[in-house]
């Protein structure tokens, strides 16, 4: 088993007296597409922060490629390969497509020392994305899904080793959500980038990841193989009294 | 980048013409270039900071003031010229030193403790030169001609131009506007935001410090009130705001403006003209919030 | 004991003063996120109106007041549907409804303190009123300080007491911690805000009247309350009223205390020092949650 790309230890989040996440493992290995998910306020974005840099952890340790970055900035992360989206795409509003993407090049994409072949441009990133006929315009003018499809270029931008992709999905319909999940498959595939994936809309995810872990109220309770997952009974009594809970988990 | 070796240039071609000024202009036109100068050099060197960060900065009148007090401390044992250098020195170290405590502050807080700064800089170096010097204030005898003052001012405003023209074209200036238009973002992106701010807070400083230390001889006598009076702030803000403080052109055209102004009303009419300019700093933050540029520059804003 | 009684009453008086300034402040902030820095020229035009309907109507200035405060109120409707309201409808972010408030509030600084430069000049004015000495244990106090303690006090603990009981003052601290539930729940902003900031106004304007009885009046008196009261609602914490209150009263008592064992102009040293040493250090304010 190669060593971890990105491995989480007792992460644990607290925000006066809430919990937000609680006492967390999770290890990323190199090429994995790794899914999470869990019912709402599970604490997955949460989750997502630490991973980032963006909060820092209560307690716990959070190692990128062996290398300790618990407390670190966001941009050290970033500077070690750490790349994510947010869940309303934050983009530069007022710069255009093109620019956001160079942003990313630029500054994190310079500061990570590893080659990457594929994505070495703009050009070349907003082609994988579909948005090459976007280049000029002002980011906060696209739509909404164009928006999410330029987060996940401005991501892929940082030259990331492993990215983090935070509802990718949400209020797109069926086809579009489709496609980005195969457009996500593609990034690992051709790219060699880990995926780690926080979806609400479970069935897709199941559908696309080799492995899934669940977060219920701040702690892991389930990680492996989604069919398994899906049926355990754990994951299924925590999304119990939500809506079409059972139909889902069961792909 | 392209643009950029041409904007240096019409920079140069612009200081040249304006160098020859002293020769053709009467006193009083050649005072009221200077102050053009001295306007434009504030107010575009605010903008290099605030300009794409968002900031609202009131330290301009802290950095001026510490510059002013170079020269009225220093021009018996130094050469004008070095004390103008050193005045912008010492602003910028200054800024970096309070732009490392404060920069993690935004919107008005930033703007309120950065007003809080220049008045503990004002009253502290009060009563530094009570207690210590036992002066309120001090005098000025060995000026420079008027001459040597223009062009010493022409060579720090061309200097805040042109270093203005290299930030935007540069990485530090991406880092900038990628800092304004998310910070979190831009740090998740690479970005160390905590240095890029304090670097470039820092270099944005040294053009008011170094022109306080300039225009210090103009006044034979010098006292913290003076120099370091807050609407020397108030008034770079409303000069970049009214340009637009996100252009280059912005700021050097409002800055003309705003001298004609201050010099055919303030003398005459001192309360109409301060009137005149609250009445344009309200219409304008409420109907033209990018300035006049941005009448010029279209920001888009349609759906694709 | 006298002396130091006299010293304590003296900060105490100032301090209520301060407080009533602050609170109405606090509220324009906490409520609207508007940073109003030109709260204090609004003092200073209370003062001139007191001012000025006493000297040539010969109007007792205790009957002024509450006439002041409906002015005042008044005139802050109007100053905020010009002024204000526009900033709230086309900022993209909270943050920049702060800095173009306080932009807008140093125009009108400018505005309404050159204004009466030009009307009435820089001279102080003043007259006199209740200026007898009255003797409380020992030590001295004039009756018209007192008569201005007893206003701040009873103005800020009427105010507070509003906040905390009556329906407005639960709509007022709703917005203050979710503008969309409060909404939600049929609480008009469209009359909330303008009321308040006529409210924080009024304070301003009755404190400008009070203080036109004890001290000289100028055009620039006012700046200093408004960074005053900047201090202590830094040190009490944004959005907390009685933070306010406490917070006033201390930094009047350190002022008079301060005053009298260090050199006066240490004083703007040591506000400005606290000011920015507190915002540095807990930009929430001390007292904040």
């Amino acid at each position: 088993m190669p060593e971890a790309l990105l491995s989480a230890r007792g992460v644990s989040v607290r925000f006066g007296g809430l919990t937000a996440v609680n006492g967390v493992d999770l290890d990323v290995h190199p090429g994995e597409l790794v899914g999470i998910i869990g019912p709402n306020g599970a604490g997955k974005t949460t989750f997502f922060h630490t991973l980032s840099g963006v909060l820092k952890p209560t307690e716990g340790r959070l190692m990128v490629a062996g290398d300790d970055l618990t407390g670190r900035a966001p941009y050290v992360y970033a500077a070690h390969g750490v790349a994510r989206t947010f869940q309303t795409p934050r983009v530069f509003r007022d710069m255009p497509a093109g620019e956001n993407v160079r942003f990313a090049l630029e500054f994190a994409g310079r500061l990570r020392k590893h080659k990457h072949d594929a994505f070495d441009d703009v050009e070349t990133i907003l082609g994988f994305l579909g948005l090459t006929e976007m280049a000029a315009v002002p980011a906060g003018a696209l739509t909404p899904a164009r928006q999410r499809l330029l987060e996940i270029g401005v991501a892929l931008g940082a030259r990331p080793r492993v990215l983090l992709l935070d509802e990718v999905a949400a209020g797109l319909t069926h086809t579009e959500v489709d496609a980005t999940a195969q457009l996500i498959r593609r990034v690992r595939d051709e790219l060699g980038v880990a995926v780690i994936w926080i979806e609400h809309a479970v069935r897709v995810l199941m559908n696309y990841v080799e492995r899934v872990a669940v977060l219920h109220q701040g702690a892991k309770i389930a990680d492996g193989d989604p069919r398994a997952v899906a049926k355990a009974p754990e994951v299924i009594e925590a999304y119990l009294g939500e809506e079409g809970a059972p139909e889902r988990i069961a792909a | 980048m392209r643009g950029v070796p041409l904007a240096l240039a019409l920079t140069a071609a612009g200081g040249l013409v304006l160098a020859t000024l002293p020769w053709l202009l009467s006193d009083f036109l050649l005072a009221l270039a200077l102050s053009c100068l001295m306007f434009a050099a504030l107010a575009v060197s605010w903008s290099m900071f605030c300009g794409p960060t968002n900031y609202l900065s009131l330290a301009t009148s802290a950095f001026f003031g510490l510059g002013a007090y170079v020269t009225a401390w220093g021009l018996e044992s130094m050469p004008y010229g070095l004390t103008v250098l050193v005045g912008g020195l010492v602003g910028a170290a200054f800024a970096a030193l309070i732009g490392l405590a404060v920069l993690h502050l935004r919107g008005a807080y930033f703007a309120v403790i950065t007003f809080g700064l220049t008045e503990l800089t004002l009253h502290s170096v009060t009563y530094i030169e009570k207690t210590y010097s036992n002066t309120a204030g001090r005098i000025i005898s060995e000026a420079p001609e008027n001459t040597v003052i223009y062009w010493t001012v022409l060579a720090v405003t061309l200097l805040a131009v042109a270093t203005a023209i290299l930030v935007r074209a540069s990485r530090l200036g991406f880092a900038l506007s990628g800092i304004g238009g998310d910070e979190e973002r831009a740090q998740t992106l690479g970005v160390n935001t905590r240095r890029v701010k304090v670097i470039a807070f820092s270099l944005s400083a040294f053009f008011p410090g170094a022109l306080g230390a300039a225009m210090a001889v103009r006044w034979t006598y010098i006292e913290p009130l003076s120099v370091f009076n807050p609407f020397i702030g108030f008034q770079t803000v409303l000069i970049a705001m009214v340009g637009g403080a996100h252009t280059l052109l912005g700021p050097i055209v409002s800055s003309v403006f705003f001298s004609l102004l201050t010099e055919f009303l303030r003398l005459r009419f001192p309360y109409a003209f301060l009137i005149v300019l609250g009445l344009l700093l309200v219409v304008l933050v409420l109907y033209l919030p990018g300035g006049l540029a941005s009448l010029f520059v279209r920001r888009g804003r349609q759906h694709a | 004991m006298g002396f130091w009684l006299e010293l304590a009453a003296s900060g105490l008086i100032t301090g209520g003063i301060y407080a009533v300034v602050a609170i109405g402040l606090n509220l324009q902030y906490g409520l609207m996120r508007i940073m109003n820095i030109s709260h204090g020229e609004f003092l200073m035009l209370g003062a001139y109106l007191t001012w000025l309907a006493h000297t040539t109507l010969k109007i007792n200035p205790i009957v002024l007041l509450p006439v002041v405060a409906i002015a005042l109120f008044l005139l802050g409707v109007v100053v905020y549907r010009l002024c204000f309201r526009r900033i709230a409808r086309a900022a993209p972010t909270v943050e920049v409804i702060e800095a173009r408030s306080l932009l807008v509030g140093f125009g009108l600084m400018f505005l309404v303190q050159n204004t009466v430069n030009l009307i009435w000049g820089a001279d102080l004015r003043g007259y006199s009123f209740m200026a007898e000495p009255v003797d409380i244990g020992g030590a001295r106090f004039m009756a018209n300080r007192l008569l201005v303690f007893g206003f701040a006090v009873a103005a800020s603990l009427g105010l507070l007491a509003l906040l905390r009981w009556t329906m407005i003052g639960k709509a007022v601290r709703a917005m203050m911690q979710s503008p969309t539930g409060a909404q939600l729940v049929g609480v008009d902003t469209g009359t909330l805000h303008p009321v308040v900031f006529g409210a924080g106004l009024a304070l301003a304007g009755v404190a400008g009247g009070l203080l036109s009885m004890v001290y000289e009046i100028s055009p620039s008196m006012g700046e200093p309350y408004t960074v005053t009261a900047l201090i202590v609602i830094t040190l009490g914490g944004l959005g907390s009223a009685i933070g306010s209150l406490l917070g006033g009263f201390l930094l009047g008592l350190v002022e008079a205390f301060g005053m009298h064992f260090t050199n006066p102009s240490l004083k703007m040293v040591l506000s400005y020092g606290v000011l920015v040493a507190v915002l540095v250090a807990r930009p929430k304010g001390l007292f904040a949650r």
